[in-house]
């Protein structure tokens, strides 16, 4: 939809029921703008970055599902000696892919529709700086995961696990096509994901709220920030590793191959160089979650917000110097051992420099514990302990004991799921309002929680012990030989996370139940009120769900947590403070409206991201199967890169179906 | 049970700090039931950890092992005392800050010296830390007062262990070739040299040091010594593949009597027994044993080169002086003999070992299942039709298709082996 006016006088209802207006025979085509506001058009070919937002969600929380099966089985397999539920093979096609689903097509794709629907809405912005280049990142995203999982069903997957490290990586040693899906896979998400970074850099630093000076930026925004930025360097790093990869595999390219005299650890290098950087682009979005959660519900703005900002940027820079931390064991020498054992250690200082934060933001507070609060707290609480052992490994001969066993899985699970994911979660419960217009059900919410944190201390606590007492990762079955004496032997701590297992998976089903009687045709629950939380950022003064223009005008900020500064006024004398309520939340949003801006431009929808991207897998089976599929590819991805160039900028407004009698969910072009 | 009990104590309290946090967050409901908990998984913690798990990285043996331990606790107890204080103010926080009816408080942003302090705070403990980390590193990394060399070559999915002529070693006058397990002098410094014939693999001993990758094209280092006599586990530690999961090795160190003995074992003169015509025709294109002849007298000399994809298979010379097979994955003992040699104690260790596998110890059901069909038992790629990516090579033992009575012939042909 193109320009959206506010009628001044009578909404503009000329259309309802009246025959379509005649379509005009000037346009070219098939380069025609789509105009559908209902059904799966108007998801497929939007630009808007909420329903992008929506549908990276969405195909995220699919693939979550999808790794979290991949982990029960290997879990299964592990939990007895001598595991037979997997064959050798296929147990390391899982943990390569498991590993692969929840870091590119779980965490970071959800990651990316947090940042997708939250940062336009937490800036004051009616939308992304590109919104067309939105809708490709969303479409390559979806289209690389299909593609990467396709393999499962064309030969079996990669199986090098998700390092990948050469010359294991190499056709004789992985002779089916799973690495190549992998590589190339990898190639099209890493796509995705610089168009993204792009823009949102672009939208960040251009499109802000009149008034919102960086340093008033709401903190989610900045962690984004900072994680686009980390993309930004780190996605061509993983780019050029996978190209030399696909080099070798493809044209018998000898990057990697010792008999030409080439170093395999070249390879780790570069993906570590990636690597590391990923970590933090995996955590930080959560970590700004959190810095949104918490100073909502303790009611107190975010202790140092600063500090936490520059710790955040601070991580971004040393995060690139510290990538050697994963090869300690791989032979680089002692010099370089202390270097990069030092390095690890002093990123230690910004990371906890957040954890103090936070722990301050609630000290003094006054805290209620909803599930999105309780979610916050279990982040810190279980990413500390990942910290801590974090620390462990940073000294290098310790490293040396625990690298590649057990006890690694287990740091990097505290930190991922315990960082990652359990703020992703407390994202969930917080925003549920603001994207669906309902609040998810609080009960089932402190189930969900709990669950969750007692299944992942089951699952990843024993992970240590295993790990310390000397279990290898990656291996498709253990034996009882080496599992050691006594009742609490290897075999039941195995067994133990293997249960955790179900405890945690029952957790996550619980999140996907909520969502079910929460949304279910017949559900009791009733629309949330404007302001559930007595929230304290931009982007909830606004209807929920927003309009999509968002906002009704360009809201003016003077301070950071504007929101809740527009509700309470400090009535104290001196030192002493006092707020009292001066507006509800829906009196804001009410002013606002009341307000409004009379005409509103906003991006139309295109069909061309999605043809784009559609090209992309096309090309990938081509350089595994036949060359011709590339040219197709090819020639996909000319007629969509013209197409979008030339159609027009925006829809004839006589395009637009004229809405149904009585449809509410075509309500934009009558009721705006 | 020779578990050190107070070692067990100290080092569950630190690896069990996860169990602790699950009790933090409980504190918002009661602190009663905080104490009860952390009570209860203290108590667990005592008893939490396996005995004699053989790849114990927390049970050190030799001087290598033990420096890191050393740092282990260290940190350990730095993170255990820092993550203690972390959780206790937040526990504090949740109880105390709850919502029982406090006005709005303060909407302050922050006090940047508590701030400073406290980011101050974290740097120097890290300094504490970083500095005996750097100076164990260097520690470790030294190889000048080494006494004795040994190569090991990793392939897919075994390791070759190697004795190149020294006047270290107690003096090897003649190069030892073996597989699997590593022979040591208990007490010596060992230098171990590695590298690997395809792709990267780890050589990690967890009671003697920390692991080592092994890769292509280079040669790592890596010292060992244990304090006294023993088997000391250990498993490739780099993913490498379809059977990765294994790949294991042992390294048995003996007192300087037995190691003499065990080293002129492996250069005694070849003496040709039954079933040699069934090895030679099966058996001999990959796998070596020295002095073996045709019926020209000539010595045979195999070719793993034109057959296996890594150029190498284990020499078989001394098969029955090591007591594990295929990667160190299945033992050459059967199960009652096998507390014999790995329970022993470190002044009978020796003796048992050069005892080697007798007849009636040997495992003979697994052994037959691995000449009866080796890719069934250990997932190896060996299956004709896909080996076009590697000209034909296998990469592990094939399916041979051997008879009952070849099988019969060469058990007791190995079983002269040693």
């Amino acid at each position: 939809m193109a320009i959206i006016e506010r009628p001044t006088e009578a909404p503009a209802t000329t259309n309802r029921g009246q025959a379509p207006a005649p379509k005009p025979s000037t346009n070219y085509g098939y380069l025609r703008r789509p105009v559908e506001t209902t059904g799966w058009r108007s998801w497929a070919f939007t630009v808007d970055h909420k329903k992008i937002g929506i549908m990276y969600g969405a195909v995220a929380m699919f693939f979550f599902v999808l790794g979290g099966l991949e982990a029960v089985l290997m879990r299964l397999q592990l939990a007895g000696p001598d595991g037979t539920i997997l064959s050798a093979d296929k147990y390391n096609q899982m943990f390569t892919m498991h590993a692969t689903t929840m870091v590119f097509l779980f965490v970071m794709p959800m990651a990316a529709a947090f940042a997708n629907y939250m940062i336009p809405l937490q800036i004051g912005a009616r939308d992304v700086a590109f919104p067309r280049m939105n809708a490709l990142s969303l479409w390559v995203f979806v289209f690389g995961g299909v593609f990467l999982n396709t393999s499962w069903f064309l030969g079996g997957a990669a199986d090098g696990g998700w390092f990948m490290y050469a010359p294991n990586s190499a056709v004789p040693f992985s002779p089916t096509n799973g690495v190549d899906f992998w590589g190339l896979g990898l190639l099209i998400t890493g796509v995705a994901s610089l168009v993204g970074a792009i823009n949102l850099i672009v939208t960040v630093l251009n499109m802000r709220a009149p008034g919102m000076s960086m340093m008033k930026m709401p903190i989610f925004t900045w962690l984004a920030l900072v994680v686009q930025m980390l993309l930004l360097f780190a996605i061509p790093v993983i780019t050029v590793a996978l190209f030399l990869l696909m080099f070798q595999r493809s044209f018998g390219a000898q990057f990697f191959s010792v008999e030409a005299g080439a170093d395999p650890l070249l390879w780790q290098h570069l993906f570590w160089i990636f690597g590391h950087p990923e970590v933090y682009i995996l955590v930080l979005p959560s970590f700004g979650i959190i810095s949104e959660v918490l100073p909502v519900f303790s009611k107190k703005p975010l202790f140092g917000y600063p500090f936490v900002v520059f710790s955040g940027a601070a991580i971004g820079f040393v995060g690139w110097g510290v990538w050697a931390h994963h090869m300690f064991a791989s032979g680089l020498g002692p010099v370089s051992v202390a270097v990069f054992s030092v390095a690890t250690m002093a990123i230690a200082v910004p990371t906890g420099v957040k954890i103090i934060n936070w722990t301050l933001t609630l000290w003094g507070g006054k805290l209620t514990f909803t599930t999105a609060m309780l979610f916050a707290i279990g982040l810190i609480v279980q990413f500390t302990i990942g910290g801590l052992s974090g620390v462990t490994h940073a000294v290098a001969p310790s490293d040396t004991q625990q690298t590649d066993t057990y006890y690694i899985v287990a740091h990097f699970h505290y930190v991922i799921f315990g960082g990652a994911v359990l703020g992703l979660f407390a994202g969930f419960y917080y925003w549920w309002p603001k994207v669906f217009g309902k609040l998810l059900n609080e009960s089932w919410g402190k189930w969900n929680f709990w669950l969750m944190i007692i299944g992942m201390n089951l699952t990843f606590g024993p992970m240590h012990i295993i790990g310390l007492q000397g279990q290898p990762r990656r291996m498709y079955r253990w034996t009882e030989f080496r599992a050691g004496e006594g009742f609490f032997n290897l075999g039941f701590w195995n067994l133990v996370s293997t249960i955790g297992t179900f405890v945690l998976g029952v957790g996550i089903l619980l999140f996907l139940i909520n969502i079910w009687i929460t949304h279910r045709p017949n559900s009791k629950t009733g629309p949330s009120p404007a302001d559930p939380w007595d929230a304290r950022s931009l982007e909830w003064i606004t209807s929920n769900p927003p309009k999509e223009y968002n906002f009704a005008r360009t809201p003016q900020v003077s301070q950071l947590d504007e929101f809740f500064h527009r509700k309470y006024e400090d009535v104290g004398e001196g030192d002493k403070h006092e707020y009292v309520q001066k507006m509800t939340g829906e009196e804001v949003i009410q002013f606002e409206e009341d307000n409004a801006d009379p005409n509103i431009h906003l991006p139309a929808p295109s069909y061309w991201p999605m043809v784009l991207a559609f090209a992309l897998p096309v090309m990938a089976y081509g350089v595994i199967y036949n060359t011709l599929l590339i040219v197709a590819g090819g020639a996909i991805a000319t007629m969509a890169m013209f197409g979008w160039a030339l159609e027009p900028a925006d829809a004839e407004s006589s395009d637009f179906d004229p809405p149904v009698e009585g449809d509410e969910t075509s309500k934009e072009l009558a009721n705006v | 049970m020779t578990y050190d009990l107070n070692m067990s104590h100290q080092s569950s309290t630190t690896k069990m700090q996860a169990v602790e946090t699950t009790t933090t967050l409980k504190s918002v409901t009661s602190s009663r039931l905080v104490r009860t908990l952390v009570a209860g998984s203290l108590a667990a913690l005592l008893a939490g950890c396996a005995t004699d798990a053989p790849q114990d990285t927390w049970q050190p043996k030799g001087p290598n092992s033990q420096m890191i331990n050393d740092l282990d606790w260290v940190v350990f107890g730095i993170a255990g005392i820092v993550g203690t204080v972390v959780f206790s103010v937040i526990g504090f926080a949740l109880w105390k800050y709850r919502d029982r009816g406090q006005p709005i408080p303060e909407q302050t942003h922050g006090k940047p010296a508590l701030e400073i302090g406290l980011t101050i705070l974290p740097a120097l403990i890290l300094v504490g830390i970083a500095i005996p980390t750097v100076g164990t590193i260097m520690d470790l990394a030294d190889t000048s007062d080494t006494e004795c060399i040994v190569n090991v070559t990793g392939q897919q999915w075994w390791w070759e262990v190697d004795y190149p002529v020294q006047d270290g070693c107690g003096g090897i006058e003649q190069p030892i070739v073996t597989s699997g397990q590593m022979v040591i002098e208990a007490g010596t410094k060992v230098l171990v040299r590695g590298t690997s014939r395809d792709v990267i693999h780890s050589w990690w001993i967890p009671s003697l040091n920390g692991k080592r990758d092994m890769v292509p094209g280079r040669i790592h280092t890596v010292r060992l010594e244990a304090d006294e006599p023993g088997i000391f586990a250990g498993q490739c530690t780099e993913f490498c593949g379809l059977s990765h999961a294994n790949m294991r090795m042992e390294v048995i160190a003996m007192n300087s009597q037995d190691f003499a003995i065990w080293k002129a074992n492996q250069t005694q003169d070849y003496i040709a027994p039954e079933g040699e015509s069934t090895f030679i025709s099966q058996c001999s294109r990959c796998h070596q044993i020295d002095g073996i002849t045709d019926s020209n007298d000539d010595l045979i000399i195999s070719r793993p080169d034109q057959n296996v994809w890594s150029g190498a298979a284990p020499n078989l010379t001394n098969f029955m002086t090591r007591n594990t097979f295929a990667g160190a994955s299945w033992d050459l003992l059967s199960k009652e003999c096998r507390p014999g040699v790995w329970d022993a104690s470190p002044s009978e260790i020796g003796a048992a070992y050069l005892d080697g596998v007798t007849d009636s110890c040997l495992n003979e059901v697994e052994l037959r299942e691995w000449l009866r069909n080796a890719p069934a038992k250990k997932p190896m790629y060996t299956d004709p039709e896909s080996l076009g990516e590697t000209n034909g090579l296998v990469r592990g033992m094939p399916y041979l298709a051997l008879g009952e009575d070849q099988i019969d012939q060469l058990v007791a042909y190995l079983l002269e082996r040693k």
